[in-house]
């Protein structure tokens, strides 16, 4: 008999993603790509039901999403933890103060698990910047399936009626 | 391009009121880009935005890549537009064609009471073509407004017109509340978007189930 963690261990976390987001009907993706990304985002392009929108600037794919939602459709982004440093004043003036629900998919870059020396410091202050501003926000258990845990953070995130960021690591996003 | 006998923002507005297509969703910017408009246009198919500048572009992209069957109109100034050059490059890329841009070039910072600009004589509308956007051009006049306006509202990609405009830096009070979330709902309502059903009452999805 299987142990949890070999089931686990069957199971490719970044398609989780993308299955979860296809059952629930998410319509719009919008990004702004790092390594981790790259290859899931093609994998997004590649999907009839989904429209990838690729942004220049995570403030600017925030408000794309909120546009998104506000004309009925469910949307998710994915950035780098770099991006919700550079949002802070869309978030606030925008995405929270209209309280549009989104789902943030993060790659969660500079943590002890990614120690490459230009992330870091983004890593140390993300979650103290996401505790200032007021986002809710987790980081995906990695001894649990990932697909439910993408399916609670977009819950939350039309309950609440606001942003939810789920912070990932490499293994569940690329691809 | 802003020219030496520009208009005002009310007689764009004007033109733009009379011309609006009966289905046309409008978003506006900050200031008097939305104080302006509710109290000559106010209607349930606006949004309106207070703050979040920079943002109207790439919020008013969002909703015609959700909304293509709908014209939508966004009215944003060049001010707010240096704040987010790269939207540009985005909508000329996803070239949404039930998009129209209507770019306020008024030269300064009006909303803030009328700083100057980086810069505020460029050609925005060689700009957008440069990002993309073929169906840009630079209006001088109201009377050239109303005849673009007079043309079909989908195209071929976006459309992006550039009104040259006096500024106005004396803040217009708007006819009804500015609450956010009554704007955003009041929006929705009208465009009968589905409504998330909470999962307490059997839902979890858009529209329930």
């Amino acid at each position: 008999m299987a142990t949890s963690d070999e089931k686990l261990a069957d199971l490719h976390r970044p398609s989780e993603i993308l299955d979860t987001l296809k059952r629930l009907d998410f319509g719009v993706a919008i990004a702004v790509p790092d390594s981790w990304l790259g290859e899931i985002l093609v994998q997004i392009e590649a999907e009839p039901k989904i429209k990838l929108i690729r942004a220049t600037h995570e403030e600017e794919a925030l408000a794309i999403a909120c546009g998104s939602r506000l004309g009925g459709v469910r949307t998710a982004m994915f950035v780098q933890n770099a991006g919700l440093l550079s949002m802070g004043a869309g978030m606030v003036s925008l995405a929270q103060r209209y309280q549009f629900p989104l789902l943030m998919l993060v790659s969660y870059r500079g943590t002890v698990d990614d120690p490459v020396f230009y992330h870091v410091p983004k890593g140390r202050v993300t979650e103290p910047v996401l505790k200032g501003i007021g986002l809710s926000y987790a980081i995906a258990d990695r001894h649990r399936p990932l697909g439910p845990q993408v399916e609670r953070a977009a819950t939350y995130a039309e309950e609440a009626s606001c942003p939810f960021a789920l912070l990932l690591s490499q293994e569940d996003v690329q691809w | 391009m802003v020219n030496e006998t520009r208009a005002s923002r009310a007689e764009y507005y004007k033109v733009l009121a009379d011309k609006l297509p009966p289905n046309a969703l409008v978003v506006t910017s900050l200031g008097n880009a939305s104080y302006l408009w509710a109290a000559m246009h106010h209607a349930p198919e606006n949004f309106y935005f207070e703050d979040a500048m920079g943002l109207a572009l790439p919020l008013a992209l969002g909703l015609a890549v959700a909304q293509p069957k709908r014209p939508v109109f966004v009215v944003e100034g060049d001010g707010a537009l240096m704040m987010h050059m790269g939207s540009l490059v985005t909508i000329g890329a996803v070239a949404p064609g039930n998009l129209t841009v209507l770019l306020i070039q008024n030269g300064v910072h009006a909303a803030s009471g009328g700083q100057a600009l980086t810069s505020s004589k460029l050609d925005l509308a060689a700009l957008a073509r440069a990002a993309g956007i073929g169906r840009a051009e630079n209006v001088a006049t109201p009377q050239a407004f109303a005849s673009a306006m007079g043309t079909p509202p989908m195209g071929d990609g976006a459309r992006f017109l550039v009104l040259s405009t006096r500024p106005d830096v004396e803040v217009v009070r708007p006819p009804i509340a500015f609450d956010p979330v009554l704007t955003k709902h009041r929006f929705m309502e009208a465009l009968g978007m589905p409504r998330y059903v909470p999962t307490m009452f059997g839902g979890g999805r858009l529209g329930g189930e």
